[in-house]
């Protein structure tokens, strides 16, 4: 790495830390990253050319979202119910062993109604999802993602990270290690966990997803808990007022201080300085969360569930709150989108959960002017059958999972509006164009974010890892502004 | 030019080196390594051009061109500019240069430098060292053999000459003791031991003294929970299972046995052979058996959906990287999708070691159950181990005589057989103490003597035997005065039941009156599981038993229940489709004899828990069922349906086990025997605590196939069991088994797991190994600071037996350990980060230490040892985000708030938050070395917890009880947390917060109260307490001290 790399990075790095400059400062300074100097970070920090988004809000849909109930329209799939899925088109594919049972794989139409949004003409579940039609042409559609893993665990971890495996810094911590903070009082990477209003059939979700993998510990996202102390342990204790609070940190400080006198250790620096921010992070958070002083029309925009301490719509405005004082990456995890049984049901209760705080979410920022520099990313870790898991009727059906292609969405922070990229056959089974792996999708959120990521690296285990992985990956420039 | 140039090159080569020129080790193959050996390197599959530059051939044997003409070779000593190697570094030409442009990898001017002064010098090659066994040295000489206590100080000293410091002087008695204690037991040394041994005239310790301490210090079992605490972050242990559900594993025996194994300071070789093949030695003890569990702490899963194979291939790839992080110090996992880009470890080779690990028993699925189903072994009690041995025995011979009276009985049965109706059968029925018989078959009305409640019953067509009423909320069915059973008297159930789903719970027959406590009892569903419920007062006086292992699905399944009126948990047997299922005692409290006074139903308890399903054929009786009886009532139905038709041959023995059992009295005699034989075996072994083991598959050889790109349905060769290539073979007559590979491991043949452990020792006490990558020995890992030393010091544990205490004592009587922590601005610029050890360790302490540290200075700790996972404090709302389904934390209550930490319960998916936040590791896969950063959000720990807020008002009680003025307190305090007197600069500090803190604590008597309310243990109420939260605050500012939380 070189000089002006670490430079750059110090900067970045001293804004979080307030300021620090003798060489002790900066001593304490990597140590308060979690390294020494001799470790001081190689691989390039600063952007690789000019970024087009400087924040990202990721709402991660977990179970698999069914794309042709949502994204995918196959109107001739109406004439095939309940006709079997003709074995040229599962061609030898893997199935789970929740269906690989069933004698028959009967094709089970979406049941629900589409119809064309926006100039770019895309064509959308119009039953549950008009707000967010209204938005067709500021969305860039992408209906080609692909992917190896078909259980739940490995999927969401390479959606998140890139590799099935688990141990890989995710996306969120990539970007926190990057970007670096903008404030001084909260972390770069928050994690949201929004409760669904149905609860049927959750998946598993894990701190795992979110720790920084071999990144440094700091690039872990910091989970704002939806009961509770919004972080952990951010409140003083029963009967211990903030000024008290401040006092016995001052003390604390003044003592610290007597002993990097007699010992000399950069280390002690570093301890005051964790402290100090450990209090400004207290005095910061209360403010963050406390939603009273947000006008009416916001609670119009996003709906009265805006008010509801984790529900999705409150996890949204949470998030826009939090890119507004300088959060870099805030990540969403919105459940129970694993339909096996009960589309019908499950997917309106679901997409009322989504609809209109996406919407919300994207009028908020434009009018906020942030749109077009923060990425909004919406997707699940695979997708689901055509054919029907379970009972078949022409109401309702249940969808086993589906790795070979499925539906996600960008919107602001470059992505590039309007464009509707990759197309699937018409049972919404296999890629007929423009298939889009994850690495690749990985790859154009880096670009946009300003790096490249064949040279956005950390040195682990001798090697310069990467988000992308080993294998040929591209930027897709078709999805970008 | 050359010398300027390589000044620009701090990272690289010091100014001393310069002088030496190039050696290959350190400087040439670093730089190749991270610059050519992706084309260039072990991995034939990324390999260009045929070269090689990881073997000594590939830079000096001549090389043949495409068209087959000799060339010369890529390097000519002596001669750079004549050398391929060098040229093509130099070279402007795009087409040229290497490395090429497009892999973004650059070469500086003084690296090509370095290349040629290594040339020039001869390019004299060397193996990469950690591959070359350990070479046996002469401690150096140093410029002060006096300062030395023992050779590892010549070693290091020599160093410290080279770069031109000197030692730290020694650190102060107090200090020394505390830092010791720390290292020894994880714990700050005790007010008494630091008074019994702190010299009274202020002077170091004597080389005595501090032997005296360290002796002191490792007999105390607490040395083992220490030691144990680094090796169960290797082993990866955990008390979940950690993918989906993350459900409980029960594991806790290893973890204990690894306390016990320091303490008793088993020799490391021993240590290694049993956790990695104690089952294949020869008769092989319990402890051994327990010890394999370090293979079974891999992370499994019960994901619906997912494939055995390929969970079985994952988790043998994690014992192979396991096994290369923690013995060997090779990244293996590289090699699990195609050979290392570095090291001479190929794919091959990791296949061959996962085909150590493959050959097991274990199932791919681990059922959400806490056995994992299997391999487990069960540690029953000392009271309960007569029976546990004498039972096989009795069993096997029980069974000898159920099949004599089989055979003798045989011709009876042909006899009956011949002329048998299904009507016939229903004599079968048990008869005595029947109190209620309902069939709920014909599709109409309800039985006499019974009323529905709530909503009419609905009737499904197809029954078990024939129509069934479907019970939901807001129907059942009213039994009246059957059932009316004593909560001590001998009782029985039986009926078909379908559950509708495998959530919720729901009554299916309860005589139990909600408003009176649940009085009564109740046989109901649990989610997939089945209870009996026996209650005279809900919770302290009552019996809840439930069934273990998930028995329960959406079929027609046969369901009983026994209770022998004894009163206890244990008298309760449960069966599903007649037979008997494994229960765990939930609520073993029954006190009092009561009778409820509400009726016996159908589908719902007095008020609640509806069941949704439908339920028929049921059977009450006012006694405990004999097993065989339970079983004829299982199978009556299908024997009835078999009889009506004609019998095929496994029908036919269906009915002769019936007929045996009913009507052969020495066949129904010796059956029931065994049952009970069998229900006792079951019965202990559901009380007993398991542990997983690793047990070998005896009839196959151990070999895996090599999995293409990893993918487990990609199968390539299959390999057998063997050691990497690059490290040799196993001996011609060593078994190639997991006792092969083990004794391989600890073998002199092995060049690494000496220096692997030696390193990783080191790294406790000075916080960075020789080694600093100590999970990586590789190429591409840190080299060693001191490489003489390491290798010494791998000599010395390997001659003195493996003998880790002795080990540790070497290290901690040294002259290095004993060096005072101070930095000075000399130090800080040539010696930063402590590499060359130019003054003592001091660091940021390990999560674990840190609470402990709390509880031990406060007098909170307990010293209980062992046992399942302990649930101290923890914020709502950890584990219900994580994981599928939702388990709730819930926070242990008394003494299990105050254990070490080491026996804090660990699941997975959710560490406890407090050490999770202090680096420690999730424990999903190995870990060697944790990181150690410092956020905001570690002070928030410090300061908001419960755990460390009431170990300060603990602390603020002993020192408030034990008198004096404010400046005696004060100084009592510091003691006991800083192990020193205070200074009075600090003394002045601590005055000046605790009259801010005594002013807002008079002032605000609300606020004393609300802080004083914090923790499980009750405050001192004879103390004042605006003065008691003005201490504890106090008390709270030591504990959050750099000096405290560093060692």
């Amino acid at each position: 790495m070189s000089i002006l790399h670490e430079w750059n990075q110090l900067q970045t790095r001293r804004r979080f830390l307030g300021k620090g400059a003798n060489v002790l400062g900066a001593a304490a300074l990597t140590s308060l990253l979690g390294r020494t100097m001799a470790d001081a970070a190689p691989g390039a920090i600063s952007p690789q050319h000019l970024p087009k988004a400087k924040r990202v809000i990721y709402l991660h849909m977990v179970g698999g979202p069914a794309q042709m109930d949502l994204f995918d329209y196959k109107p001739k799939m109406k004439e095939m119910f309940d006709k079997d899925l003709p074995a040229s088109i599962r061609n030898g594919q893997r199935l789970t062993t929740m269906t690989s049972g069933q004698a028959r794989f009967p094709i089970a139409p979406s049941r629900f109604e589409f119809s064309q949004f926006g100039q770019c003409g895309m064509w959308l579940n119009s039953e549950l999802l008009p707000n967010l039609g209204k938005h067709a042409d500021e969305i860039c559609w992408m209906r080609s993602l692909n992917t190896e893993a078909i259980n739940h665990e490995p999927a969401i971890c390479a959606m998140q990270t890139g590799n099935q495996i688990t141990g890989r810094p995710c996306l969120g911590s990539w970007a926190s290690y990057g970007l670096g903070s903008e404030n001084d009082n909260l972390p770069n990477f928050v994690v949201l966990i929004a409760t669904p209003t149905n609860r049927d059939q959750e998946q598993a979700i894990s701190s795992r997803l979110w720790s920084s993998g071999y990144l440094p510990g700091e690039h872990a996202g910091v989970s704002f808990r939806s009961k509770g102390d919004p972080i952990l342990f951010i409140n003083n204790p029963p009967g211990v007022p903030d000024d008290l609070r401040k006092q016995t940190i001052d003390g604390i400080n003044q003592l610290n201080r007597l002993n990097y006198e007699a010992v000399g250790d950069p280390e002690t620096h570093t301890r005051i300085k964790q402290y100090e921010m450990a209090f400004r992070m207290q005095a910061s958070v209360p403010e963050l969360t406390d939603l009273a002083k947000e006008p009416e029309h916001v609670f119009k925009l996003y709906g009265e569930e805006a008010r509801k301490r984790g529900s999705f719509a409150n996890s949204v405005l949470m998030a826009r709150r939090l890119v507004e004082r300088g959060v870099r990456f805030v990540q969403i995890y919105h459940n129970n989108w694993d339909h096996h049984s009960n589309v019908n049901g499950r997917m309106r209760s679901q997409c009322k959960d989504i609809d209109q705080p996406c919407h919300a979410l994207i009028e908020d920022l434009k009018q906020r002017g942030m749109f077009d520099d923060t990425l909004i990313i919406w997707g699940g870790e695979f997708g689901r059958t055509i054919y029907s898991q379970g009972g078949l009727t022409k109401e309702n059906y249940g969808r086993d999972h589906h790795p070979r292609c499925f539906s996600m969405w960008m919107a602001g922070g470059g992505a590039k509006g309007g464009q509707i990229y990759g197309e699937t056959d018409e049972f919404s089974y296999n890629i007929v164009k423009d298939p889009l792996p994850i690495n690749d999708f990985h790859a154009t959120v880096l670009h946009l974010l300003g790096y490249d990521h064949e040279r956005f690296t950390y040195k682990y285990q001798g090697l310069d890892q990467k988000l992308t992985g080993v294998l040929p990956t591209k930027v897709v420039k078709a999805l970008v502004a | 030019m050359r010398k300027s140039l390589l000044a620009l090159l701090p990272f690289l080569v010091t100014a001393a080196d310069a002088a030496d020129g190039a050696a290959f080790n350190r400087d040439i193959r670093p730089l190749l390594a991270d610059n050519c050996f992706h084309c260039h390197g072990p991995d034939p599959g990324t390999r260009k051009a045929g070269l090689r530059l990881d073997t000594e051939a590939g830079f000096f044997a001549p090389r043949v061109d495409k068209k087959g003409k000799e060339e010369p070779p890529t390097v000519i000593k002596g001669q750079p500019d004549k050398s391929s190697l060098y040229l093509r570094m130099l070279s402007k030409d795009e087409d040229e240069v290497m490395p090429p442009p497009e892999t973004h990898k650059k070469l500086k001017p003084a690296e090509i430098a370095l290349v040629r002064r290594w040339i020039e010098q001869g390019a004299p090659w060397q193996p990469h060292w950690s591959l070359v066994a350990p070479q046996a040295t002469t401690p150096p000489k140093s410029s002060d053999d006096a300062w030395a206590k023992n050779p590892v100080d010549r070693f290091i000293r020599a160093k410290l000459d080279a770069a031109g410091l000197k030692p730290a002087p020694e650190a102060d008695a107090a200090t020394l003791i505390r830092r010791v204690s720390l290292d020894v037991t994880g714990l700050p040394p005790s007010p008494a031991l630091l008074a019994k041994h702190l010299p009274k005239d202020g002077a170091r310790l004597s080389d005595t003294q501090l032997s005296a301490l360290i002796d002191e210090l490792m007999a105390l079992p607490a040395y083992g929970e220490h030691r144990a605490r680094y090796w169960l972050d290797a082993a990866r242990y955990a008390d979940s299972h950690g993918l989906h559900f993350d459900a409980y594993r029960e594991m806790w025996p290893y973890r204990d046995w690894v306390v016990k194994a320091y303490n008793d300071n088993l020799p490391f070789d021993q240590f290694t052979v049993w956790q990695l093949a104690g089952d294949l030695l020869p008769n092989p003890t319990e402890e051994q058996r327990i010890a394999t569990g370090l293979q079974r702490c891999n992370v499994t899963t019960n994901e619906g959906g997912t494939i055995v194979e390929e969970n079985l291939a994952n988790y043998a790839a994690d014992r192979v990287q396991t096994m290369g992080w923690v013995y060997l110090g090779l990244t293996t996992n590289c090699a699990q999708c195609h050979d290392h880009k570095f090291d001479p470890f190929s794919q091959k080779d990791f296949y061959s070691m996962a085909a150590f690990f493959r050959n097991t028993t274990q199932g791919g699925l681990d059922g959400n159950v806490k056995d994992g189903r299997g391999p487990v072994l069960y540690l029953p009690s000392a009271a309960d181990r007569p029976r546990w041995d004498a039972l096989p025995a009795e069993i096997a011979r029980g069974n000898q005589q159920v099949a004599e009276a089989r055979k003798a009985g045989a011709p009876l049965f042909e006899q009956w057989f011949a002329t048998a109706k299904p009507a016939d059968l229903d004599a079968d029925i048990p008869a005595k103490d029947l109190v209620a018989r309902l069939a709920l078959n014909d599709g109409k009305g309800l039985p006499a003597g019974t009323t529905a409640a709530g909503a009419p019953i609905e009737w499904m067509k197809a029954g078990k035997t024939g129509p069934a009423p479907v019970f939901k909320k807001g129907s059942h069915l009213v039994l009246g005065d059957a059932g009316n059973f004593r909560t001590k008297q001998a009782f029985s159930a039986a009926a078909w039941i379908k559950a509708d789903k495998t959530e919720g719970t729901g009554a299916i027959i309860a005589r139990m009156d909600d408003p009176k406590q649940a009085q009564g009892w109740n046989f109901f569903q649990a989610g997939k599981n089945l209870g009996v419920y026996v209650i005279s007062k809900w919770p302290d006086d009552a019996i809840k038993v439930t069934t273990s292992r998930n028995p329960l699905n959406t079929a027609y399944q046969h369901v009983s229940f026994t209770y022998d009126g004894s009163g206890k948990a244990a008298g309760v047997k449960i069966y599903v489709n007649g037979v008997l299922a494994e229960t765990r005692a939930e609520i073993d409290k029954l006190k009092t004899d009561t009778q409820a006074a509400t009726p016996t139903r159908l589908g719902q308890r007095s008020q609640s828990e509806a069941f949704h399903g439908s339920i028929q054929d049921v059977f009450l009786y006012a006694r405990a069922l004999e097993p065989g009886e339970v079983t004829t009532l299982a199978k009556l139905a299908g024997l009835r349906q078999s009889l009506a038709g004609k019998p095929n041959a496994q029908q036919k023995e269906a009915l002769r086990e019936h007929f045996l059992l009913n009507r052969h009295a020495p066949f129904k005699v010796a059956a029931n025997a065994v049952a009970k034989l069998t229900a006792e075996q079951m019965t202990i072994r559901n009380r007993s605590p398991l542990t997983h083991v690793q047990e070998e598959k005896m009839n196959s050889p151990a070999m895996a196939d090599i999995l293409i790109r990893g993918a487990y349905d990609k199968k390539g060769e299959a390999v057998a069991a063997e050691i990497p290539a690059a490290l040799g073979k196993l001996p011609a007559d060593a078994p190639k088994n997991r006792l092969g590979l083990a004794n391989w491991i600890v073998s002199e043949a092995n060049p690494l797991t000496a220096r692997v452990i030696v390193n990783r020792m080191w790294q406790e006490l000075f916080g960075t190994g020789l080694v600093k990558t100590s999970e990586d020995f590789g190429i591409m890992g840190t080299p060693p600071s001191h490489p003489e030393l390491l290798d010494w010091l791998a000599i010395d544990f390997r001659t003195h037996g493996w003998d880790m205490k002795r080990f540790y004592r070497q290290l901690l009587t040294s002259a290095t350990y004993r060096q005072a922590a101070l930095v000075t601005k000399e130090k800080l610029e040539k010696d930063r980060d402590n590499a060359l050890l130019s003054r003592g360790p001091r660091f940021r302490m390990d999560a674990e230490m840190l609470r402990d540290q709390a509880l031990a200075v406060s007098g909170t700790l307990s010293p209980r040892m062992g046992g399942p996972g302990t649930k101290p404090y923890q914020p709502e709302n950890i584990w219900e985000v994580v994981g599928v389904g939702i388990q709730v934390y819930k926070a242990d209550q008394g003494e299990n708030l105050y254990r070490r930490s080491l026996y804090n319960y660990w699941r997975r998916m959710a560490p406890p938050a407090s050490l999770d936040l202090f680096n420690a590791p999730s424990r999903e896969v190995s870990c060697v070395r944790r990181d150690r950063t410092n956020t905001p959000l570690q002070a928030l720990v410090m300061l908001n917890d419960p755990q460390y807020v009431e170990a300060a008002r603990i602390l603020a009680q002993h020192t408030l009880r034990d008198g004096g003025d404010d400046l005696a307190r004060l100084d009592a305090a510091a003691r006991r947390v800083l192990c020193r007197p205070l200074k009075p600069a600090e003394t002045a500090i601590l005055t000046d917060s605790l009259g801010r803190l005594r002013a807002h604590y008079v002032a605000k008597p609300d606020d004393a109260a609300a802080l004083l309310g914090v923790g499980d243990a009750k405050s001192d109420d004879k103390l004042p307490r605006p003065e008691l939260a003005a201490w504890t605050m106090l008390c709270g500012q030591l504990l959050n001290l750099d000096e405290i939380l560093n060692k």
